[in-house]
């Protein structure tokens, strides 16, 4: 003991010293634990800002489901029929949900109170998203390595961590399918190339079960059992059939086919609609394939075997298309629904089917869209193609493909850049470095250009040269330690734009609104859930909510109320009828509200606050949707020269429809903004048309504080004498 | 011996004159041979061609990374969105002191909207910071004269330098509260 005590400090110091690959493994844990942490608390903005609570619509209803799963256990919820949604049908929604997200933020619940944690069940769904954001960039991590390097799955991890496009979709408090599901995508791809690559049955079956959790968390498994067969064609066009393809594709096939079929909403629809029958057709070329390879080695001949291929191929194609044939004519296998097939021919949404088109997430991408998603990695992403290109191998086909095929989507739908999102990191991960390899080759390079100059050293020519590389060394160096920098500025500016991103464009709640004051102080219009908890606590627990579907998840999930129809639109005719009410004058639309029993109507209204996601503004959706199944409504009606219009010269049937007075009833005595006259609404900019509004069969119910969510009450009819 | 025109599904370059050398010297087993050598052109005399089955071999892998990188350009300056919402191809006010009508390049108010030129010249500054990276990356590559390489080096380098300063002045302009 004394004789370690008196070493000097120099030597203890030594003893601690690490070998090279010790301090590489040192430094690639500390990178990655520094990265999973970051994912997280950059998410975190809202929850500092206002408070640990539930984001927009969706995340309400999956919150609610959770709820039921926790308190009733998963054979109730799986067996749910849900009759406080959709009045009168109800919903069945154990067979209409996907159930992934609801059981991972259940069983993280259980762990945690196992572990005597005892948190509530909001807590771990507004946290569920930043976890597995943190666990999205340890794959990152793994996937670069198989594809490129473990450089490269490093950059790879940190881009993917600060990605806006990832970012906007996986905040704490986005308690959505996406967040969880971007997770299983990348999880499954990485599992499917690790089994390409290795051939190994383990890893084919592991990539099935990662399919499994897919479906269970999102309908986008669209995209990878299509995606997967594609590269799969791709391989076998280029010549790069193998046995590890085989064993892989087969086994994730057959078993992630079979496990798909255990989720309720997915049902036997890999056997039955025309979206997955890429995947079986591509599994049977398999098998011609393995059995053309076993021809061609029992046979020695090879000019009958040339003959034997084509007639198996001739034979084979035609089998296969006179069965597509017979199942799509029959009826059997459906064509493709009109969310997928709107992606193939995005004029068809436009023009069929105006309830995908009034969703604002699905219109087309702006190219500003991509770069306030992407930044630098627009750049870096045709660059990371040309090293793929460079090196061609089984991994780099599928990243490249991965990449093309949904930056294609990405363009044609703006809530699809998130699942650009791992492509393009992945992608452009590797240009950064391979760039910066070169780079730092470049600089390492000093030393041994002198040593073998001075060691060779024979022919002039030679030695001319050498002395010319010698001249030219410094400036190299300097050049590449120039460049370094300059990499290092870009993505320090990627960081920044980033980080600003998250913080002004992607963390609202939207439930909760912020404004900039007067003098720049920050005000908060906290008027739904002020509406939600009134509706809770003032209206008979029995009683029938009428709004847009937009609100139907928050008023079941906050106000603990029967609503007509919710976000989840799955009955075109009962929206439709919903906005033939709205769009009718209050004397026919008290007939629809009285056969469906309806109790209260629920507005939202922007003019006082200038809010300007109110339904004044989606209320030519409303008759859209409602002329198509009700040719009664007529949108011309409402327009005036094809302007749409609410101040004194707009149409008489807008001035008198139902949203009208609900909307405006009252208004006219308002004053909202200095020197304007009364009843100036402030989101459209135009002082209101009609001020002196009776109602005669609602009556007012509820106002909030800044006027924008509006609750009428349906007078019962009148006595006959 | 006839020729056979019908296409075969797989791409085979060697197999028409392999079908020609195996009739002759063997009997085929193919079954459409037979059947068509008995039905027209028992009575049926085929005129000497000169033809040959177009061989069909797979373009470089640098041919198709060109074709990608047209494809990527015109999905990244916002194609779809100018087929489906048909902006116009730049936008116009009218000045509220002399009546002119002047251009608006950039369409402001919101993140996902364009003109179409707007789109084109953001999507042709992504494009040209990609190649920029390729050229730096050509500039580093042993086998090439002295001179072409520095050249490379320094075309790569300025297209970098573009596109990014570019390519922050046009988000500077639309977004106006950008980094802000």
């Amino acid at each position: 003991m004394a004789a370690v005590a008196n070493m000097p400090v120099s030597d203890l110091l030594k003893s601690f010293k690490l070998k090279t690959k010790q301090q590489e493994l040192l430094i690639r844990v500390s990178i990655l634990c520094l990265v999973y942490i970051l994912a997280f608390i950059t998410r975190l903005f809202s929850v500092l800002r206002y408070e640990s609570m539930i984001h927009e619509f969706d995340p309400y209803f999956n919150y609610r489901t959770t709820l039921y799963l926790t308190q009733n256990g998963f054979y109730d919820f799986w067996n749910w029929f849900d009759y406080e949604s959709w009045y009168p049908l109800g919903r069945i929604v154990g067979g209409t949900l996907y159930p992934g997200l609801m059981v991972t933020a259940a069983l993280i619940y259980r762990i945690l109170h196992f572990l005597r944690f005892a948190v509530h069940i909001r807590e771990v769904c507004v946290l569920t998203a930043p976890f597995f954001a943190s666990n999205t960039t340890l794959v990152a991590y793994f996937f670069g390595k198989e594809i490129w390097d473990t450089g490269a799955g490093l950059v790879a991890a940190i881009l993917i961590a600060v990605c806006p496009g990832y970012i906007s979709r996986s905040v704490a408090g986005s308690y959505d399918n996406e967040g969880v599901a971007i997770f299983a995508l990348l999880f499954t791809f990485y599992l499917f190339v690790k089994a390409v690559n290795t051939g190994s049955l383990a890893w084919s079956l592991a990539s099935a079960f990662g399919y499994f959790y897919m479906v269970s968390a999102w309908g986008g498994y669209v995209f990878i059992i299509n995606l997967i067969p594609l590269y799969v064609l791709v391989l076998l066009i280029t010549g790069r059939y193998s046995m590890r393809l085989y064993v892989a594709y087969n086994c994730m096939y057959v078993l992630g086919m079979l496990l798909a079929m255990q989720i309720r909403f997915v049902g036997f629809q890999h056997v039955q609609s025309g979206e997955h029958m890429a995947a079986m057709g591509v599994f049977f070329l398999m098998q011609v394939f393995y059995f053309l390879d076993w021809v061609k080695h029992m046979l020695s001949d090879t000019k009958l075997f040339q003959a034997f291929l084509r007639i198996t191929v001739t034979c084979a194609v035609a089998v296969g298309t006179i069965a597509l044939g017979l199942g799509m004519l029959s009826g059997y296998i459906s064509p493709w629904t009109g969310r997928f097939y709107s992606l193939l021919d995005p004029t068809y949404a436009k023009d069929h089917i105006p309830i995908i088109a009034s969703v604002s997430e699905h219109q087309p991408t702006a190219w500003s869209s991509f770069m306030f998603d992407f930044h630098i990695l627009l750049f870096l992403f045709p660059a990371g193609l040309y090293f793929c290109f460079k090196r061609l191998s089984d991994a780099t086909i599928f990243i490249v493909m991965y990449g093309l095929t949904s930056m294609y989507f990405a363009g044609v739908m703006v809530r699809l850049i998130l699942v650009a999102t791992p492509a393009v990191c992945l992608i452009s991960a590797i240009a950064v470095s391979a760039t910066v390899k070169n780079l730092t080759v470049l600089l390492r390079s000093k030393n041994k250009g002198v040593q073998t100059g001075s060691t060779k050293g024979s022919s002039s020519s030679k030695a001319s040269s050498k002395a010319l590389l010698d001249q030219s060394q410094p400036f190299q160096k300097n050049g590449a330690i120039a460049l370094l920098f300059g990499a290092f500025y870009l993505l320090s500016k990627y960081a920044t734009h980033c980080t600003w991103v998250t913080s002004e464009a992607y963390s609202s709640p939207s439930i909760v609104l912020a404004a900039r004051g007067a003098h720049g102080s920050r005000v908060i219009f906290d008027d739904y859930r002020e509406a939600y908890f009134w509706l809770r606590q003032n209206t008979p627990p029995d009683a029938k909510v009428m709004s847009w579907w937009d609100y139907g998840y928050q008023i079941t999930a906050m106000g603990n109320r029967t609503v007509i129809v919710d976000n989840n639109t799955w009955n075109n005719t009962h929206i439709a009828t919903v906005g033939r009410a709205m769009s009718s004058y209050e004397d026919e639309a008290i007939e629809i509200m009285r056969s469906l029993d309806v109790d209260y109507v629920l507005v939202v209204f922007g003019g006082v606050t200038g809010y300007s996601s109110d339904d004044i503004n989606k209320f030519l959706w409303m008759v859209r949707i409602g002329g198509g199944v009700f040719p009664v409504i007529k949108e011309p009606d409402y327009l005036v020269n094809g302007e749409y219009r609410v101040d004194k010269g707009a149409a008489p049937k807008m001035l008198n429809c139902l949203m009208y007075k609900l909307c405006y009833y009252r208004f006219g005595e308002m004053l909202t903004e200095y020197g304007k006259p009364p009843g100036y609404d402030r989101a459209r900019g135009v002082e209101i048309g009609n001020k002196d509004i009776k109602l005669e069969h609602l009556e007012e119910a509820f106002t909030t504080s800044n006027w924008i969510v509006r609750i009428y009450k349906v007078k019962p009819p009148n006595n006959r004498w | 011996m006839s020729q056979k025109t019908r296409m075969a599904p797989k791409p085979d370059p060697q197999s028409l004159s392999a079908t020609a050398a195996d009739s002759s010297a063997q009997v085929s087993i193919d079954p459409f041979f037979h059947i068509l050598k008995f039905v027209p052109y028992s009575f049926l005399r085929p005129p000497r061609l000169r033809l040959k089955l177009p061989s069909f071999s797979l373009p470089s892998a640098m041919t198709v990374f060109s074709l990608i990188l047209l494809t990527y350009f015109m999905v990244v300056s916002g194609f779809i969105y100018d087929v489906i919402v048909e902006p116009p191809g730049i936008g116009s006010t009218q000045d509220p002191a002399t009546g002119a009508v002047r251009p608006v390049v950039f369409l402001s108010g919101r993140v996902n909207g364009q003109y179409i030129i707007e789109g084109l010249s953001s999507g042709f500054m992504f494009v040209l910071g990609g190649i920029g990276i390729v050229l730096l990356d050509l500039a580093l590559d042993k086998n090439r004269a002295r001179s072409i390489k520095v050249s490379y080096s320094i075309a790569g380098i300025s297209s970098i330098v573009i596109a990014y300063v570019m390519t922050t002045l046009f988000i500077r302009i639309k977004i106006p509260g950008y980094l802000r």
